[in-house]
């Protein structure tokens, strides 16, 4: 018998009257031991499904139809108290956001020992025993001094774990894991990926794994359940659904995502948005219709429904058949790079000061060791390294917020190292940086139009009418409408709000962009977008890029040459295909494996990178 | 954490200097520009121009300023405000016989409001969304908006008068010994055993120190409600409801210890406020605090006694905002571990 289903559970907003549909006619099965997959772009509804399991769903939200049943009950009719129960004990969590997910004030021991007595497996007094074997069972180290860190004095991945620990301390029926690894280095999603895989095995625990990383899916998941706007798009078993997907949803969003296969490949560039709540409700017809590359005039008429197309596999297109047609555009190639050199650093390194000493040298950790790499004229660099590696730190040193402690830094032919005012200066006229926090890099209070000419507004030039003029055109060429000039950031998706960021060190015709993660985050359809009005703008304007990034298959798609870091190091350099086709470092290696293949059908050798993953400061 | 801790102190204490400095500068200043004598007042009305004269050299009041400020800080720094114009005893007694009897009454008023204040934020939070909360938060703006002597006044009639209920003069009813020891009266009368004098002087207390406290509860109560708020879009309270917590342990166990910190922030500020609130409410109970002591010596343009009281209170406000910057930190584990 299943543990979970599904059975046409509909889920609305009610707001002034009338309902909106957040999800339609939701059917599935999930059986102990086995893992679905929850897959679409954000707002279509994958989390939704995780709130409605603990009946948390935002307010104004309710289930309007169909049941939920969690081992022959319906959760969504069950007393809250019994079904407060549940949560924690048989029905397990694990967060997307994994150190926003503990709380600031209480120490993981605290924390672990409340988690423990409320489960009630453990005597009182045996609680720091339990917590620790469970933090063993996890893989981390050092458990007895983790027990007294407050959660900000973790990494991502650690504070994950622990998260993982209380979730597996109960050795629960059902695990419902939102996006577990989206926030997380690739080295360490391979192994949280195999943390959960493991308890499959041993507890036969099922699992609702929501992600927005078809690939990833179709590697770890039994089956695949693809939502578009709120409405189930395909469902069937995850290799045959990423395979050969029948729905063109699953078929766009596989090809958004850049491939790791040998073949390079264009991206698929999904036009517009996903229709929100308050579009699908005057909809008629097939919700994906307006982005949809095969779309007729009949799709328009009424919903498709859900309709075997193979096996065990139902999708809701009226015409399958025609999916496999849609091809990737051709992929633009990498270019060969002989400009000259607009950038270059020499020996680059920092030392920060962990310790000051009385009467002795502080103690120092090197952040960046020895870097020495050149950007040409029109060439796109990719950095890539896990979060520690030392390649944010490279760009604070590139852009001047950090001073390097030894070698030499040199902008178009001047040196830049000493940051000196005139070189500030000379750095910002040539060099602009974009940061990855879109949200916070954007001043709430001021318009669109302001904040992309501020480059302007500090050279102290132009006039209102200039700068909208300016701005106007900036917003045009990123894509966006210039009406947008007058929004402030707050009325802007997150794909948007990115852009206005580019556009706005844009302003200033910099040689030199550097990109500090700006795309990791956001949906594979968003990014892809992202991706291609780089590659664009290069091709209009000339400029260079150091794209700081932890995504491999990004970078591979769009940076002409790459340097892989590891620990400070820059380790090895060179031509991305070659160094993706046969990368020498052993890291390098271990980076790339821990990357899910393009093929589902082949086997992910993840080797855990055990000795080789950074050593987590804990 | 303590080396933290000290650290901070250490910072603290070394800018709370140069405040003092100016203060003193300031109160020392203003006091001499007044139109008054201190010399002639210290002599009978019938002294002569000569015998005020003699008095003014001997009090040192024909040097020139600086010098004079020079001269009444150092005996300051010394423990020594001089002796009262008006009471003929040393400053530094009287403030050391009234200050306790005024701290006793702020910090009981201070508990008075952060009780009430956070007690209500909860009750607030708790039934946000409803009609009540309404209710609350208009009753809330009303107590708020009511100044503390008014309350004084009101509960004086109330309780005092009406019901008959407590007493509001003084700090003990006839009949009663002082017991001195460290100057407290509630901390002397328990440890020396009377518990009938600590009774009489906790119902005494009561009144001032209700009337006091509970103007200053609304805005405790208002920033723990939109702090409580503001955290309960965290994500680690939807973690916590995940993981099946009950919602009474989420609040006091998650939500309400980060909820505090803000609160905490304002309730430090508060009470450098509602020190110096103590002023009126002892005049109103004719409570012998610190705030009777000045208002006698305005009136008699006593001018050691104004200067010495001003100066106390600076530093005691001084004193409050340190101790709650350090608790502040011990309670916040992020600003510790840096
Ligand atoms: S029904 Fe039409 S519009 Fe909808 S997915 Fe199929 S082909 Fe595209």
């Amino acid at each position: 018998m299943a543990l979970l289903a599904a059975n046409n559970l509909s889920v609305a907003l009610t707001r002034g009257g009338s309902a909106f549909p957040a999800i339609s006619d939701l059917s599935f099965q999930l059986e102990p031991g086995k893992i679905l997959g929850l897959v679409g772009e954000s707002g279509a509804g994958k989390s939704m499904i995780g709130r409605t399991i603990a009946q948390l769903l935002p307010s104004g939200f309710s289930v309007t139809g169909g049941t939920l049943d969690f081992a022959g009950e319906d959760l969504v009719t069950m007393a809250p108290e019994k079904r407060r129960r549940l949560l924690g004990r048989d029905i397990a969590f694990i967060p997307q956001e994994p150190l926003s997910a503990l709380n600031p004030v209480l120490t993981i021991g605290q924390q672990m020992r409340e988690h423990l007595a409320r489960i009630g497996k453990t005597e009182p007094a045996r609680w720091r025993e339990h917590a620790l074997a469970m933090f063993a069972a996890v893989h981390l180290p050092h458990g007895a001094e983790l027990l007294d860190k407050y959660p900000h004095q973790l990494s991502g991945g650690m504070c994950q774990r622990v998260l993982i620990a209380m979730a597996f301390a109960s050795r629960p029926r059902l695990l419902v894991a939102d996006e577990p690894t989206t926030a997380l280095d690739v080295t360490i999603q391979a192994r949280i990926v195999k943390l959960i895989e493991e308890m499959r095995q041993h507890e036969d625990t099922a699992v609702v794994f929501i992600t927005h990383d078809l690939r990833l899916a179709a590697q770890i998941c039994d089956q695949v359940l693809v939502l578009y706007a709120g409405r189930p798009a395909e469902y069937g078993p995850a290799r045959d659904v990423f395979a050969r997907p029948a729905h063109p949803y699953s078929r766009c969003l596989q090809l958004a995502s850049p491939g790791m296969g040998s073949e390079r490949r264009g991206l698929f560039i999904l036009p517009e948005r996903m229709p929100g709540l308050q579009a699908i409700k005057t909809l008629t017809g097939c919700r994906f219709a307006d982005r949809c590359p095969n779309v007729v005039a009949q799709c328009r008429t009424s919903e498709p429904p859900l309709a075997k197309v193979d096996g065990e596999r139902v999708a809701a297109c009226i015409r399958p058949e025609a999916t496999a047609a849609i091809e990737p555009p051709p992929a633009a190639a990498h270019a060969k790079v002989t400009g000259e050199t607009v950038l270059e650093a020499s020996g680059v390194s920092k030392d920060f000061v962990t310790r000051r000493r009385l009467f002795r040298a502080p103690a120092t950790f090197r952040a960046v060791d020895k870097a020495d790499f050149v950007l040409r004229e029109n060439e796109f660099v990719g950095i890539v390294g896990e979060s520690g590696s030392g390649k944010s730190t490279l760009a604070r040193l590139v852009v001047g917020l950090e001073s390097p402690s030894q070698g030499r830094l040199t902008l178009l032919g001047r040196d830049v190292t000493a940051n000196r005012t005139s070189e500030r200066a000379f750095r910002r006229e040539h060099l602009q940086i974009v940061f990855q926090d879109p949200q916070s890099a954007l001043n709430p209070r001021r318009r669109v139009a302001g904040i992309v000419t501020q480059a302007m507004e500090a050279a102290g030039g132009g006039t209102g009418t200039e700068r909208l003029e300016r701005a106007r055109a900036l917003l045009d060429e990123i894509g966006l409408a210039p009406e947008t000039a007058l929004r402030y950031p707050s009325q802007l998706s997150g794909g948007q709000k990115q852009r206005v960021n580019i556009a706005r060190a844009l302003c200033a015709l910099p040689r030199v962009l550097v990109a500090d993660e700006i795309v990791s985050g956001l949906d594979v359809s968003v990014q892809a977008q992202l991706l291609d009005l780089l590659l664009r703008l290069r091709q209009e304007r000339g400029f260079s890029m150091l794209f700081i990034s932890h995504d491999l298959s990004v970078v591979r798609y769009l940076c002409d040459r790459v340097l892989v870091m590891y620990r400070g190091e820059i380790v090895e350099s060179g031509p991305t295909e070659t160094v993706f086709a046969a990368p020498s470092h052993a890291y390098t290696r271990a980076l790339l494996a821990s990357v899910p293949p393009d093929d589902a059908d082949a086997a992910w050798n993840r080797d855990d990178g055990g000795d080789l993953a950074l050593v987590e400061r804990a | 954490m303590f080396a933290t801790i000290a650290k901070l102190l250490a910072r603290r204490i070394l800018v709370s200097i140069p405040i003092l400095l100016l203060v003193s500068m300031l109160l020392f200043m203003i006091l001499r520009v007044l139109p008054v004598d201190p010399a002639a007042m210290s002599l009978p009305p019938n002294a002569t121009i000569e015998e005020i004269e003699a008095k003014r050299v001997e009090m040192g009041l024909t040097l020139p300023l600086p010098q004079q400020y020079a001269i009444w800080l150092s005996q300051v720094a010394h423990g020594d405000f001089g002796t009262s114009i008006q009471l003929r005893t040393s400053v530094t007694r009287l403030i050391g016989q009234t200050l306790p009897a005024t701290i006793e009454l702020a910090v009981l008023a201070m508990a008075i409001a952060s009780a009430l204040g956070i007690a209500g934020g909860l009750l607030l939070f708790y039934l946000r969304g409803t009609r009540s909360e309404t209710v609350l938060d208009v009753g809330s703006i009303a107590l708020l908006s009511l100044p503390e002597f008014l309350w004084g006044l009101f509960l004086i009639l109330l309780f005092g008068v009406w019901f008959e209920f407590l007493p509001f003069t003084g700090v003990l009813s006839a009949g009663y010994q002082k017991p001195d020891i460290t100057g407290f009266l509630l901390v002397d009368s328990l440890i020396t055993g009377q518990f009938a004098t600590f009774w009489n002087a906790v119902q005494h207390l009561i009144l001032p120190a209700f009337a006091l406290g509970v103007s200053f509860s609304p805005p405790i109560m208002r920033v723990l409600r939109s702090s409580l708020l503001d955290v309960y879009q965290d994500d680690y309270i939807h973690q916590a409801r995940l993981r099946g917590l009950s919602e009474r342990r989420i609040l006091i166990g998650h939500a309400l210890k980060n909820a505090i910190l803000p609160t905490l922030s304002l309730m430090g500020v508060q009470f450098g406020f509602l020190f110096g609130g103590t002023l009126l409410i002892e005049i109103i109970y004719s409570y012998p605090g610190m705030g009777n002591l000045m208002v006698d010596a305005i009136r008699n343009t006593d001018l050691p006694i104004i200067q010495a009281v001003g100066l106390t209170y600076c530093v005691v406000v001084l004193v409050i905002s340190i101790l709650v910057d350090s608790l502040y930190l011990i309670l916040n584990p992020k600003l510790r571990t840096r």
